[in-house]
């Protein structure tokens, strides 16, 4: 076990080397930014998959706290100066709103059964694109500002390091996180509620807290989001948002964190070249229909995504004899 | 006094079409714990089914007919497709359906294209008549005779029919109305059929209501929808009836008085309902 998971980082830093150099080597426009997009929706698709694969629970509202984020740091950098001192700022006052909203509605809505709380996060994110559509004073609505991001970051490959560099820290971060003990807890509340309650667990509290860790990791995303755009309008806010991130999550594999970052690669890399194509024939245009139809396919026959299932084949291989005791839909199991 | 008729006729007849989208909904979940979320795109696909055939035929009867019929057929196809796959795993129930509403609203947008249509009142019921100072818009007390029709017929089949006694039976113990030798799948594949023709029903009185249709309106009425069943209490018909008319009214009379809150009170509402009365304001009864 020891020496897989040397290899298994021996990997990841090789992975994460290579990514450092790109942009160094190949001066692709196009590549550099749509890798950046790729790792800003790695670390949404992380934090959903804290909610869904590790505490168990179905959010419609994440796009909330992703939205948080990118008003915060788009409505201060636009107001005060662009610099790098307002721009740390006003990430760390998007993490503490979008902290303080989660934990408010968390302990609301978390006590309630999975349908229920699927539908009042629905509302309530519904309720803060309302708030942005009609605050336009604040938030110019529907159409939008644009604004000026930090000299530092006018060079696309400074952002993408940034970017990058943010994206190990919350992975490193959250594989911590989910490895302690609380993660641990937040596991088996996944895994059967009722038990982790009767051994004497508050299971609320934990889901709370699962909750907040999102929301904030979240709206780091939305703060770097804004940035790469140097624009913001209330499609920060949208229903869209919480599907690519929930697509993300469950094609790259729920409950694995590396899972989401090879989902959001996919995810990006396919609406990339699909969109392309619609000069080829024009249902390519509505590129969205083949993730539903994968995303459905998936959660039927595939509920492990990618790496989950990567992951089982090889265990499988491993422990050949002890087959029966397979937990059978891992992660999605209720 | 004309604004209070006024308000009041409008909140009915949202209400009213708000109550078609729940009923389905509360019944289906009552039946078998399953939340449909793509419920909302049954709605926009029956609002733009009659509004084709309403262009196509000129009879509005016709085009009431096939988007029923479009909800009935599309109906049967989530349920066996969809929801038979993941029957009792909520979860995944939740992520299919939500998964199956994207399939829905984007095909819509591959068949009847990306734009908005404008869907015309039928000429018969066109216009308003004049009562005093009172003037009452004909289509909108349409859709309020409609939604009582409705809600009587589902109310007789309901009470007093050996199925309606079933799906109440079913409502409120399935696993004891198995025991009895009933196959409460097949009673649920034809409630959820129902309900998608009832959702149906409600996108094509919808459509002249509005004037507009497009792809994005099924998400938009299914919250209310869902608010409304949470408020009514899930599996609860009476329930869901007087929880739409709630929240159609709230609605109307907000907009004209408080229109930045007019959302946001259908939201309050079930928030408030689920943290003080979690189980709705009715509970299915027999």
């Amino acid at each position: 076990m020891k020496s897989t998971f040397k290899v298994n980082n021996i990997i990841l830093f090789v992975i994460i080397a290579a990514l450092a150099i790109f942009p160094f080597v190949s001066d692709s426009r196009t590549w550099t930014i749509l890798l950046t997009q790729i790792f800003i929706f790695s670390i949404l698709a992380m934090s959903y998959d804290i909610l869904l694969g590790y505490t168990g629970i179905v959010s419609f509202g994440h796009a909330m706290f992703f939205g948080m984020g990118a008003y915060a740091t788009a409505i201060m950098l636009d107001r005060f100066e662009p610099t790098i001192g307002i721009f740390v700022l006003s990430i760390a006052v998007g993490m503490c709103i979008a902290g303080i909203i989660s934990f408010l509605v968390g302990l609301l809505t978390l006590r309630l059964k999975s349908h229920f709380f699927a539908m009042l996060t629905m509302a309530v994110s519904g309720l803060f694109l309302v708030l942005a559509e009609k605050w336009r004073s604040l938030t110019f609505g529907n159409d939008g500002f644009t604004f000026r991001a930090p000299e530092f970051f006018k060079d696309r490959m400074m952002y993408y390091l940034l970017v990058l560099g943010c994206l190990v820290i919350v992975y490193f971060c959250l594989r911590r996180f989910v490895d302690s003990p609380l993660g641990r807890v937040l596991i088996a509340v996944r895994e059967n509620e009722q038990r982790t309650k009767s051994l004497g667990y508050q299971t609320l509290h934990y889901k709370v807290i699962a909750s907040v860790v999102a929301g904030v990791i979240a709206s780091l995303a939305g703060s770097l989001y804004a940035v790469s755009l140097r624009f913001v309008n209330t499609s920060v806010l949208t229903m869209d948002i919480t599907l690519d991130a929930l697509l993300m999550t469950i094609i790259g594999g729920v409950g694995t964190l590396i899972g989401p970052i090879i989902g959001a690669g996919v995810i990006e890399l396919a609406q990339h070249y699909l969109s392309g194509l619609a000069k080829e024939h024009p249902i390519f245009e509505r590129w969205i229909i083949f993730f539903g139809i994968v995303y459905i396919l998936a959660v039927i026959f595939f509920p492990r995504g990618i790496v989950g299932t990567f992951r089982y084949l090889f265990w499988k291989k491993k422990n050949p004899i002890k087959i029966a005791n397979v937990p059978k839909r891992k992660g999605l199991a209720k | 006094m004309e604004l209070l008729i006024n308000l009041l006729i409008n909140g009915l007849a949202t209400g009213m079409l708000i109550f078609l989208l729940a009923a389905g909904l509360t019944l289906i979940f009552g039946l078998m714990d399953v939340l449909n979320f793509a419920h909302g795109g049954l709605f926009a696909w029956g609002a733009f089914s009659g509004v084709w055939l309403y262009g196509v035929t000129d009879s509005f009867t016709l085009a009431i007919i096939g988007a029923i019929l479009t909800g009935v057929i599309l109906g049967f196809i989530t349920e066996k497709l969809i929801i038979t796959p993941v029957y009792g795993n909520h979860v995944q129930q939740i992520l299919i359906t939500l998964g199956f509403m994207i399939v829905l609203s984007e095909m819509l947008k591959v068949v009847f294209g990306p734009n908005q249509l404008a869907a015309k009142t039928p000429p018969l019921l066109a216009g308003s008549w004049e009562i005093g100072d009172v003037i009452i818009i004909k289509y909108r007390l349409f859709i309020i005779i409609i939604g009582f029709i409705v809600f009587g017929i589902f109310q007789f089949i309901l009470k007093r029919t050996k199925i309606g006694l079933i799906v109440r039976a079913g409502v409120m113990n399935k696993e004891m109305v198995q025991a009895l030798g009933i196959n409460i799948k097949q009673v649920f594949l034809y409630v959820f059929m129902t309900g998608a023709g009832l959702a149906a029903l409600s996108g094509i009185l919808m459509a002249p209501y509005s004037g507009v249709i497009y792809a994005e309106m099924g998400m938009e009425f299914a919250i209310l929808a869902f608010i409304v069943v949470v408020i009514g209490g899930m599996g609860s018909f009476p329930g869901s009836l007087l929880a739409a008319i709630l929240v159609g009214l709230a609605g109307s009379f907000m907009a004209y008085y408080v229109p930045a809150l007019s959302l946001a009170v259908n939201m309050m509402l079930m928030a408030i309902v689920l943290i003080f009365r979690p189980q709705g304001l009715f509970t299915a009864k027999g």
